[in-house]
């Protein structure tokens, strides 16, 4: 009767738990639920995310809390698969009685959690997600999104791009599948809007150990521009084969967010030279918010800040801001303060936009020199949103 | 009249219904104090250990280690999601998930019934990674983002219904859905099919001499477990409200395996209980710490080494004996894991 034993212990501890997680709705701490990727592939973005928003805590609490109250993070490991993290999020919301969620990094994960915080009249938000389709066409009002999507980095590439080399011929290439298909796309639309021309486009498979096969097509049809939105080793093999080929003089090379990252930009090494991105967060942004951000993270987690850090930090004022003016946590009082709210981060001053809760934001375009990334231009939140496509609220 | 094998099987049912009345009192104490995430962790757990009892019935009986059963479980759930987004009917999406698990492990089973052993475990794998990629990069599902938004569901049976957004009621619908599954895949066995069955993973070359197709056998064990895992994959969206491409990999087949070499192969209502204590596990481990992959681990070897029977292995035979003595039976109670034994042992005199 071992196993009726164990049952019988199981329901004990489920009872005992279920009941333990009474509310304390108004008053005591306000509890924010972090699922974030804590084990696998992408515990390097879960661990900015956490140190980003356990930073933020500190400052907020230390400075009285919110309205008065202190901030409590509660973090679940997402393991970045959809199924995890809803099961993770029901559990802070339905057992931990968390006011307010936030973590997921892919984008599933984050379209995932937000019916569920549908389903639980709960809000959550997102600072890592960038897939468009989160404030766009599955927006959901108990969804908001304060990084950038993928179109904000794109339209500010292709500002900066519209402006450095007029009328451009782009020659696109991105690895064959359909994250990489629909970053092309997205830019290459982009792009065309700014009056560059096509050149062509290519997708070589994931894990490609040789791009000189496509080189012929690039030199056949002479373009000014490559746009590449590959990752990881295959940007480290893509840009030295180019090299090698000679290929680079003369051509500027400009990419996704994660084509080049502080990963890998030391095994491409001169390769990467004049690599440039659109992106929504450098620590190199001048600006004494940022100085003071980025000397305060680096004394408490011994590095840099990236996107993910700084806009995870930016949230929690976000959200401090909105409690404060509503004067509650109430789901649809805070969800009222959350539209329109402006507030200021170490990128700036973000605001979110009330028909779609994206986060307008200023953008910023970086080229690699010498080794590391400079900001060498900037597009403003206005002219990097691009139109409200949500349809349902 | 009762052989070893129905002897054992007769305390797998004692532990079932155990299981079955140890569920009842949860949901009823779930009810008492409208527990509400409790309840659905549970349901999460009976539709994972459907899963389970499919890849148990491969490899408990049939002796073929699937490593990727999450391919039926997956196809199950986006047939389902894609039938309730259009009609948001239960029996529709069930009826169309059993149908087009049916086509598929038909042709799944066609591509890795031609091998045995590890190029078994290796095909299946492989099948099961190819889909899940084709998913992943298929626009119309959804691609890497999966698909949200399928409905809360009424099931109705005649005059009654009752809500999938029902934390008790739905639950009572999975442990029903779980354990009818359950009772077929038990009655097949009981069968001489399922005699056929094990003696395949006894003594798979002296199956044709006694006049019985291997291939045939071997089909339609896959069939029934692909069938299986894809009726309990079709229950998913109904809990959860979407599907994503991951419901496919490798994770969650191989927490599968986990869930039944942790409860015990062979033994069906193992895979049950070991998936339902694997949830929990996670889920409390989770919570508790974000090494929680090492604990699990660590249980898995230390299950592996001082259990190798699973929980259920250890407690059967117990069972099996004190059933035995209720009413005394003509052969004396053994376990089934002694079984290749015991045929080899028949073929050994018999030769």
């Amino acid at each position: 009767m071992k196993t009726a034993a164990i049952t019988m212990f199981a329901a004990g501890l489920l009872a005992a738990t279920a009941l333990s997680g009474s509310a304390f709705a108004q008053s005591g701490p306000i509890k924010i639920g972090v699922v974030t990727p804590l084990s696998g592939t992408y515990t390097p973005i879960g661990q900015q995310v956490r140190w980003g928003l356990e930073l933020a805590a500190k400052e907020i609490n230390a400075a009285g809390g919110i309205a008065g109250r202190q901030v409590n993070l509660l973090f679940e490991d997402e393991e970045a698969n959809p199924s995890v993290a809803v099961q993770k999020a029901e559990k802070l919301f339905q057992v931990e009685k968390v006011d307010f969620l936030t973590g997921t990094v892919n984008s599933g994960s984050t379209l995932a959690v937000a019916q569920l915080a549908e389903r639980n009249a709960k809000l959550a938000a997102t600072t890592v997600s960038f897939a468009d389709s989160i404030t766009t066409d599955k927006c959901s009002p108990n969804m908001f999104r304060v990084n950038a999507r993928a179109e904000q980095q794109s339209v500010a590439l292709a500002a900066w791009l519209a402006k450095e080399k007029p009328k451009a011929k782009v020659y696109y290439l991105g690895p064959d599948y359909e994250m990489g298909r629909s970053t092309v796309a997205a830019f290459k639309s982009s792009a065309e809007k700014g009056g560059a021309q096509s050149g062509g486009e290519v997708f070589a498979p994931l894990d490609s150990k040789d791009y000189t096969q496509y080189f012929g097509q690039i030199r056949a049809t002479r373009p000014q521009v490559l746009y590449t939105s590959v990752a990881g080793n295959d940007t480290v093999r893509l840009l030295t084969q180019l090299q090698d080929f000679g290929l680079l003089s003369g051509l500027t090379v400009v990419g996704a967010s994660g084509t080049v990252t502080s990963q890998n930009i030391t095994a491409i090494g001169a390769a990467a030279e004049g690599f440039a991105t659109g992106v929504g967060y450098s620590p190199q942004i001048d600006s004494p918010a940022n100085k003071t951000f980025v000397a305060a993270f680096r004394a408490a987690n011994k590095t840099d800040p990236d996107l993910y850090g700084a806009d995870s930090y930016g949230l929690l004022f976000a959200y401090k801001a909105a409690v404060e003016k509503a004067g509650s946590t109430e789901t649809d009082k805070v969800r009222e303060a959350l539209r329109g709210l402006s507030w200021q981060t170490p990128q700036g001053t973000k605001t979110i936009r009330a028909g779609d809760h994206q986060a307008m934001q200023p953008m910023y375009v970086v080229r690699v020199t010498k080794g590391k990334f400079d900001i060498i231009d900037n597009v403003s939140s206005e002219n990097a949103i691009g139109p409200d496509a949500c349809t349902r609220f | 009249m009762h052989d070893r094998l129905t002897q054992s099987m007769r305390a797998s049912h004692l532990l079932a219904l155990l299981f079955v009345l140890a569920a009842l009192g949860l949901a009823a104490m779930g009810a008492a104090t409208g527990d509400t995430f409790y309840l659905r962790l549970g349901t999460e757990a009976l539709i994972f250990a459907g899963l389970a009892l499919s890849v148990d019935l491969l490899l408990g009986y049939s002796g073929a280690l699937s490593l990727g059963q999450a391919l039926y479980f997956g196809i199950g759930a986006y047939v389902s999601a894609l039938t309730l987004m259009k009609l948001p009917s239960f029996w529709l999406a069930m009826a169309a998930a059993f149908l087009a698990t049916l086509i598929a492990s038909i042709i799944g089973g066609l591509i890795a019934n031609r091998v045995r052993g590890v190029y078994f475990a290796l095909i299946t794998f492989g099948l099961a990674q190819v889909m899940a990629k084709v998913v992943y990069n298929t626009r119309e599902l959804g691609a890497s983002d999966g698909m949200i938004g399928i409905p809360v569901i009424e099931i109705g049976f005649g005059p009654f219904s009752v809500s999938a957004g029902s934390p008790v009621g739905f639950f009572l619908i999975v442990l029903a859905v779980i354990m009818g599954l359950y009772a077929l895949t038990a009655y097949l066995l009981d069968t001489p099919f399922g005699r056929v069955l094990t003696a395949l993973k006894a003594n798979e070359k002296r199956v044709p001499f006694l006049g019985y197709s291997v291939w045939r056998a071997r089909m339609a064990a896959y069939v029934l477990a692909g069938v299986i895992a894809g009726l309990s994959g079709a229950l998913y969206p109904m809990l959860r409200g979407f599907v994503s491409p991951e419901l496919m990999f490798f994770a969650t087949s191989g927490n599968a395996v986990i869930s039944v070499v942790l409860g015990g192969v062979g033994t069906l209502i193992g895979a049950i209980y070991g998936s339902v204590l694997l949830v929990i596990l996670k889920s409390i481990i989770g919570s508790w710490t974000e090494h929680h992959l090492i604990v699990i681990g660590l249980l898995f070897m230390l299950c592996v080494m001082f259990l190798p029977r699973g929980l259920v292995g250890v407690v059967r035979p117990a069972i099996e004996t004190w059933l035995s003595r209720r009413r005394p039976a003509p052969v004396a109670a053994a376990d089934p894991a002694d079984l290749p034994a015991i045929i080899a042992e028949t073929a050994r005199t018999s030769r």
